[in-house]
């Protein structure tokens, strides 16, 4: 008994002596694990930790800004940016959440409600989750509005205390969120499209005030990113978007809109009047305000759609565009649709330039304004025979009526009077030439098209004299006649007035920037008067808006190469005649009629709009209307009033009837 | 005169495998709150506690449950050993039944009361206290002969069979027979039959290898197929196989000598798969770099060194059976889940005991903490005094021997 327990203790004790070995053996395999881990400390500790870094680098996101908002004088909207929301689907989160459950009600839930509320396709999306089981970013839906997608929420937000019985909520909805952006809108669409620009992505704008300004209305983009503090820890932080500022312009949505109606109207009037297409190659109108340069109106035609710029099926047919298509034409007829005529398009001025000879004569002391000249028809200068408009000889001119005809023969005595240095001097002293600085993406440099020291000879001279054979801009003429007719001041024409910050406090008041005096005001007084002389007894006589008195002067230009009968015709106009504080400068290019070369066609844009901006401008009425400028006006105030009269008439019969119903 | 000494020795407890044990415990909880509080916050509505709960629920069941097993007698593991093994077959087949739950692509756990248990834990419990009972029964010599090798390995083998083809999970049905083995093998001295076994698994494994690595297209070794070509060359595998491995060495390479600190690992941040489960030791790695990992290896190699040293004072045959099983399936697991982790053998799913996440591997492996913890009160030390043991055990060997 004693000895087979002896026995028995000494195998216990054998085992226990293997055991003993075996765990030698263990102790060697952990050493050899522990120099392993070693080893791999040792040789790539630098390595691998910059993998984990780069790793980790995954982990930024942007947060995007709201790009600002484009306002015009009266705080109307033109350029807005929307929220709008990417539909993503995390096909991994919801399974891993199942597989947790051990059952599909998070997948089931989750399906039915992104398909309730979005309209997916339920094939669509339950055959992609199995496909891409490991997906963590599928987006379901784009673009989705933020009304749209608030109607998701309630299936993801926990209810409050007591509301449970009627909310949507379930907590097996998973794996969905949303992605926000903005997208750029322009709720007026074509209104001042060539003005405003457009922006099609994230800090990228093209075109108008949209690209002038486009530092300033894009925000500054956000971030969420993980980045590694001194002892390699990872902080994650969130920089929030700071969203772009306001810009509060200088633009009447009213005048705008009149000013295009009256583009638009003459262009459908004249389409394919005498040639295929539009009613002019290109129309544009310029309204601003003659003692600070803000610009009220600036407008061309053909426009497009700011929100669906790519659209050009209302200018062209589809063979055509699929013609420019493909000899590669499409491009430029793009650009030539985007672009803003009235500061990248150059031309001859015509005899808009007069205005601006006479002040150069006046100014410089070359002239006093009591000369007179004589018009034959025609001026011999070097060996060219120049005519006067019409070829019709006026006799003896007075400056006066010199303009108020526009009479070329008159002007190019007076040119030579005036000398080609003289000529040059005030042709860089009135910015002919220069940019304006306006504050408009496009603005055309002119400084090649001018005359100069070399190009400019004898007959050059007297051409220039009546506004050919150089080229301007329209904002050029307009900012500089405003001059003329302010008393000399020459302003810096604009577009925007305030820059506000996204809460609305004022970031930046942009005031009426004086360049310089170009006149004085005496040479300004005769301008006014003699620009006054065109509309009442000159070429400028059908621009008269009913009720007011207005200067101007008409132009009419034959466009290179000369001889085809193509003009640029124009009419340069301020208001009201005595103390101008408005200029209107309408300028038609080729318009679509037989005999191109008559102004009439831009004076009469140009009464046209005066009539009905003026008064909305509140600008007193000075003149006697005619019988039949008042059944016009009645007319026009009719269609304008009608409604309100109407109005007006309904509730005075209502408050008339209500006493006898009381009775 | 014996049941004198039982008395007396009934006294001793373990106190340093209990520091262990615990240290271990607590030390893995701060571990799974650390590496799975970013994960489990983005996948549980923001509960960044969820695993930690989870584990900490397990590891406090799993106490109560050491605590009950050190009290029961190991004798009656004799009795009721074919129950147990019975019990382990069968939950092994529970999976296949409505009770079985799928996850990470493998049907290995089942649901029972809303516990989900993993059957090859109760498998490595089973087949410990299985072979020491049928190893005890033998004489010395059918221990060493083919018959004896047999009985015990087979009963083995067919759980590590169920293990591998039910339940797809080749890492546990390794364990199992590797435990199985090395009881065996431990049994009796001069016991060389169980090493022919070894040698020919090895040739077989080394001719496999061979055979996989030189027409890697021909043959059609699934996904295992590929981990060990991903062993081979984890950087070329590095979006499929081998990403779980390479993510592993950066996180084990970043930590350093002294880690970037408690909680400020960036690999659990999702780009370690399974950081709280089988990768833990990477991230304890790049947290408390090399020395972390170090001093876990220690506390590793202080338990097993306890349980050794239990076993010296042990006079019981069966109980130290039950003891080698025991330190088998802890050095096993620790040694393949540290050599997975490091890259140093190809890939396979090994939870490091007592500290990476999974209730049912905590639970099961205190329940065998438990019963060292019984054994523990057996100790003989007056029989055998440390100073003298080494002589008095040669001596006891010659007279056996004679």
């Amino acid at each position: 008994m004693k000895k087979a327990l002896a026995r028995k203790r000494a195998n216990a004790r054998g085992i226990s002596t293997r055991l003993g070995v075996f765990f030698i053996v263990v102790l060697l395999a952990f050493v050899g694990l522990s120099f392993r881990l070693f080893a791999i400390t040792r040789d790539n500790k630098n390595e691998y930790r910059q993998k984990v870094l780069s790793q980790q680098s995954y982990d930024s996101k942007v947060i995007n800004a709201k790009r600002g908002e484009i306002l015009d004088c009266n705080g109307n909207v033109l350029a807005a940016s929307e929220e709008r929301y990417n539909v993503i689907l995390d096909t991994k989160q919801i399974r891993q959440s199942d597989e947790q459950k051990g059952s599909s009600d998070v997948r089931n839930a989750s399906v039915d409600a992104v398909c309730t509320i979005f309209g997916t396709d339920r094939k669509t999306l339950t055959d992609y989750m199995d496909s891409n089981p490991d997906s963590q970013y599928y987006v379901v839906k784009k673009d989705v509005t933020y009304e749209e997608m608030s109607r998701f929420l309630p299936y993801i937000t926990v209810p409050e205390a007591g509301q449970e019985k009627d909310s949507l909520y379930n907590a097996n909805v998973k794996g969905v969120w949303f992605e926000k952006y903005y997208v750029r809108y322009y709720p007026q669409k074509t209104l001042a499209c060539d003005l405003i620009g457009f922006s099609k992505s994230e800090g990228q704008a093209s075109y108008g005030l949209e690209e002038y300004y486009n530092d300033i209305l894009t925000g500054t983009s956000g971030r969420k990113y993980g980045y590694l503090s001194d002892e390699t820890t990872v902080e994650v932080t969130t920089i929030p978007a700071v969203d772009g500022n306001t810009l509060v312009t200088t633009i009447d949505t009213n005048v705008q809109m009149i000013v295009e109606k009256h583009l638009k109207n003459f262009c459908e009037e004249y389409k394919n009047n005498y040639r295929e297409g539009l009613g002019a190659n290109n129309v544009g109108c310029i309204v601003m305000r003659a003692d600070s340069g803000e610009i009220l109106a600036m407008a061309s035609y053909p426009t497009y759609d700011l929100n669906d710029t790519m659209n050009i099926s209302h200018l062209y047919t589809d063979e055509q565009i699929k013609q420019m298509e493909a000899d590669g034409t499409l491009k430029d007829a793009y650009d030539k649709l985007w672009k803003n005529f009235c500061i990248t398009d150059t031309y001859e001025p015509g005899s808009v330039m007069k205005p601006f000879t006479v002040a150069m004569g006046l100014e410089s002391g070359k002239m006093n304004g009591s000369e007179s000249y004589y018009c034959g028809g025609f001026l011999q200068v070097a060996d060219h025979k120049i005519y006067c408009h019409g070829r019709k000889a006026e006799g003896n001119l007075t400056v006066k009526e010199a303009v108020a005809k526009s009479c070329n023969v008159a002007l190019m005595q007076m040119a030579a009077q005036i000398g080609k240095e003289t000529f040059l001097d005030y042709q860089n002293i009135f910015n002919l030439g220069l940019k304006t600085n306006v504050d408009l993406a496009g603005e055309s440099r002119t400084d090649g098209l001018v005359f100069n020291e070399k190009s400019m000879n004898e007959t050059e001279l007297a051409t220039a004299s009546f506004g050919q054979g150089f080229n301007v801009t329209m904002i050029q003429m307009a900012a500089g006649y405003a001059a003329l007719v302010n008393g000399g001041y020459y302003y810096e024409p604009h577009v925007v007035s305030k820059i506000l910050s996204p809460s609305g406090s004022v970031v930046k008041n942009i005031e009426p920037r004086l360049i310089k005096q170009i006149v004085s005001s005496s040479t300004s007084e005769k301008i006014i008067e003699y620009c006054n002389a065109v509309v009442t007894d000159g070429t400028g006589w059908r621009a008269k808006p009913a009720g007011y008195s207005i200067g101007g002067k008409t132009g009419t230009a034959e466009t290179v190469p000369r001889d085809n009968g193509e003009y640029v015709v124009s009419f340069m106009c301020h208001a009201p005649a005595d103390d101008p504080e408005i200029i209107c400068y309408v300028v038609v290019d080729r318009p679509n009629v037989r005999e191109q070369d008559d102004a009439k066609y831009s004076s009469i844009i140009s009464r046209q709009i005066l009539t009905e901006i003026l008064p909305y401008l509140n600008i007193p009425m000075t003149e006697e209307v005619s019988d039949k400028e008042r059944e016009e006006l009645l007319a026009l105030e009719l269609s304008i009033y009608t409604n309100r009269v109407e109005k007006e008439d309904a509730e005075a019969d209502a408050s008339a009837n209500n006493p006898e119903g009381d009775n | 005169m014996g049941d004198k000494r039982q008395v007396k020795n009934r006294r001793y407890f373990d106190y340093l495998l209990l520091f262990i044990v615990l240290f271990l415990l607590g030390f893995g909880l701060v571990m799974i709150y650390s590496t799975s509080s970013y994960v489990s916050s983005l996948n549980y509505d923001g509960d960044g506690l969820y695993f930690l709960r989870k584990q900490a629920i397990a590891v406090v069941l799993g106490l109560a449950v050491m605590t009950v097993v050190s009290f029961i007698p190991t004798e009656l593991y004799k009795k009721l050993a074919p129950l147990i093994y019975f019990v382990s077959l069968a939950s092994l087949f529970l999976v296949l039944t409505g009770l079985g739950h799928e996850s990470h692509g493998a049907r290995r756990w089942i649901y029972i009361f809303g516990l989900s248990i993993q059957p090859a834990e109760i498998a490595k419990i089973g087949v410990i206290i299985t072979s020491a009972t049928l190893i005890d029964r033998m004489t010395p010599n059918s221990r060493r002969s083919w018959s004896g090798i047999l009985v015990t390995l087979a009963p083995a083998a067919l759980l590590s069979g169920v293990i591998y083809f039910l339940t797809d999970n080749f890492s546990s049905a390794f364990i199992v027979g590797g435990i199985a083995f090395m009881m065996i093998t431990l049994s009796e001295k001069k016991n060389l039959r169980p090493y022919i076994i070894l040698v020919g698994v090895a040739i077989i494994g080394v001719i496999a290898f061979i055979a996989l690595v030189k027409f890697p297209d021909k043959l059609h070794l699934g996904f295992r197929g590929e981990r060990v070509l991903a062993w081979l060359n984890p950087e070329a595998y590095a979006d499929g196989k081998g990403f779980q491995p390479i993510q592993s060495l950066y996180g084990i390479g970043s930590g350093g000598i002294w880690g970037k600190g408690l909680g400020k690992s960036m690999q659990k941040l999702g780009f370690l798969p399974e950081a709280h489960n089988d990768m833990i030791f990477s991230i304890i790695c790049e947290e408390l770099g090399l020395f972390g990992g170090l001093a876990i290896i220690v506390m590793f190699i202080l338990m097993l060194w306890r349980i050794r040293d239990i076993s010296s004072h042990i006079t019981n045959t069966y109980e130290n059976l039950l003891l080698c099983g025991v330190f088998t399936h802890i050095a096993m697991q620790v040694i393949l889940n540290i050599a997975v982790v490091t890259n140093t053998i190809p890939n396979t799913g090994i939870a490091l005991p007592f500290i990476s996440y999974g209730g049912s591997s905590v639970i099961f492996l205190l329940a065998e903490m438990g019963i060292v913890m019984r054994i523990a009160r057996d100790c003989d030390f007056k029989d055998a005094p440390p100073v003298k043991k080494k002589r008095r055990m040669k001596e006891e060997e010659t007279h056996e021997e004679s």
